[in-house]
């Protein structure tokens, strides 16, 4: 029996030390909206930038205010963008402009803006952005995301390293809390909030998200 | 098999020696699952295989319970009752031999209806459901010796 106990402990030992090792890192990503401070109105429209697909130097701004866990914004990204990014995007007339807009009621909203712009930083923001979104069921359950975004990076060839380090910190909740912020500011109140701003002028924001209302929206042209 | 325990006089099988070491093994094998099911861990390195696939599908969860987590009980159950029944007194318990194989039974039932869904229904497979599988096995085949002990032994 002596030995049998040594033979337990060892493989304890070993199984505590092996667990540890693989759970390293994890557990302490930011997942909610952190405080501004006494934030100006212009350091926050600096720091609520959006990221940009496409010619940026395009005439017209196709902006969308896109939640990841809504399905809204899913049925967009899927349906929708395919279609502006043929009309629009690749002719160089318009660019298109992600900005965050997380909600409390979609708890995993914040961390997955997050994980996009982790993705972001390796140069991979938008195949992320298509992949969160094309994977939006699987991961809006109520349990931790985390493991589907780490596992998402690692299928796009990410260094999984630096994207679980970016992941498990607090790095991009500012402007992701600024990008919120902003749109709450312009108006935003549901996803996915699209605009569309012809270079001079206020930005338009469309009553719909079909690929109709932005093709009216842009071939109407400035000052429409 | 010689089965005497020094200076007691008393048959230990060692079987449950075996039975106890491998369900320790699947106890830290299924731990793992769980913390990723719950997101306490960073990218499960899946190498060959889709790890993200499998844990993300429907069938990675029976209602709000991860698999992995009727894994873990199942692991700690046969380690619990495989301790137990190197203890003395219950060495020779058919109720102990019943819990046991019966368990491992169930764990290798079990983990073949998952291996299927991996192979027939998800088309993905993870190495780590696979070594869990593996794992079952090894224990079911160990608890064999269960079934005579069944037979022989004591109520208790």
């Amino acid at each position: 029996m002596k030995n049998f106990y040594i033979i337990i402990g060892g493989v304890a030992v070993i199984g505590v030390v092996v667990v540890a090792f693989a759970l390293r890192g994890g557990g302490s990503a930011a997942s909610v909206p952190v405080d501004l401070g006494d934030i100006g109105n212009q350091e926050l429209v600096d720091l609520a930038q959006g990221m940009v697909y496409g010619d940026s130097d395009a005439p017209v701004t196709i902006m969308e205010f896109g939640n990841y866990q809504c399905g809204g914004c899913a049925q967009f990204a899927s349906m929708v963008k395919p279609q502006v990014d043929l009309a629009y995007i690749e002719t160089g007339q318009a660019k298109f402009v992600f900005h965050d807009f997380p909600m409390p009621s979609l708890p995993h909203s914040f961390l997955a803006a997050r994980a996009v712009r982790c993705a972001g930083d390796q140069g991979r923001y938008f195949d992320y952005h298509d992949s969160v979104f094309r994977t939006q069921r699987q991961w809006s359950r109520p349990d931790s995301p985390v493991g589907h975004f780490n596992d998402l990076a690692e299928e796009l060839g990410l260094d999984t390293g630096a994207f679980g380090d970016c992941l498990n910190s607090d790095r991009h909740a500012d402007v992701v809390t600024a990008n919120a912020t902003l749109g709450q500011m312009l108006g935003v109140n549901s996803t996915p909030s699209i605009f569309v701003h012809h270079g001079s002028g206020r930005a338009m924001q469309l009553g719909g998200f079909q690929f109709i209302d932005i093709q009216q929206a842009v071939e109407a042209g400035p000052g429409n | 098999m010689t089965e005497q325990s020094a200076g007691s006089g008393a048959r230990l099988p060692k079987n449950r020696m075996l039975v106890a070491v491998l369900s320790l093994g699947g106890v830290f094998l299924a731990f793992y699952l769980v913390a990723y099911n719950m997101g306490w861990t960073p990218p499960i390195p899946c190498g060959s295989g889709s790890c993200a696939a499998v844990q993300s599908s429907s069938y990675a969860w029976v209602g709000p319970v991860p698999v992995s987590v009727i894994g873990l009980a199942g692991y700690l159950a046969l380690l619990v009752l495989a301790i137990a029944g190197l203890q003395e007194r219950l060495a020779a318990s058919r109720a102990v031999s019943f819990l046991l194989f019966g368990g491992a039974l169930a764990g290798v039932l079990f983990s073949a209806y998952l291996t299927y869904l991996e192979a027939a229904v998800i088309n993905a497979w993870c190495r780590y459901c696979v070594a869990s599988a593996i794992l079952i096995t090894v224990v079911f085949a160990a608890t064999i010796p269960e079934v005579k002990r069944m037979r022989k032994g004591s109520i208790r």
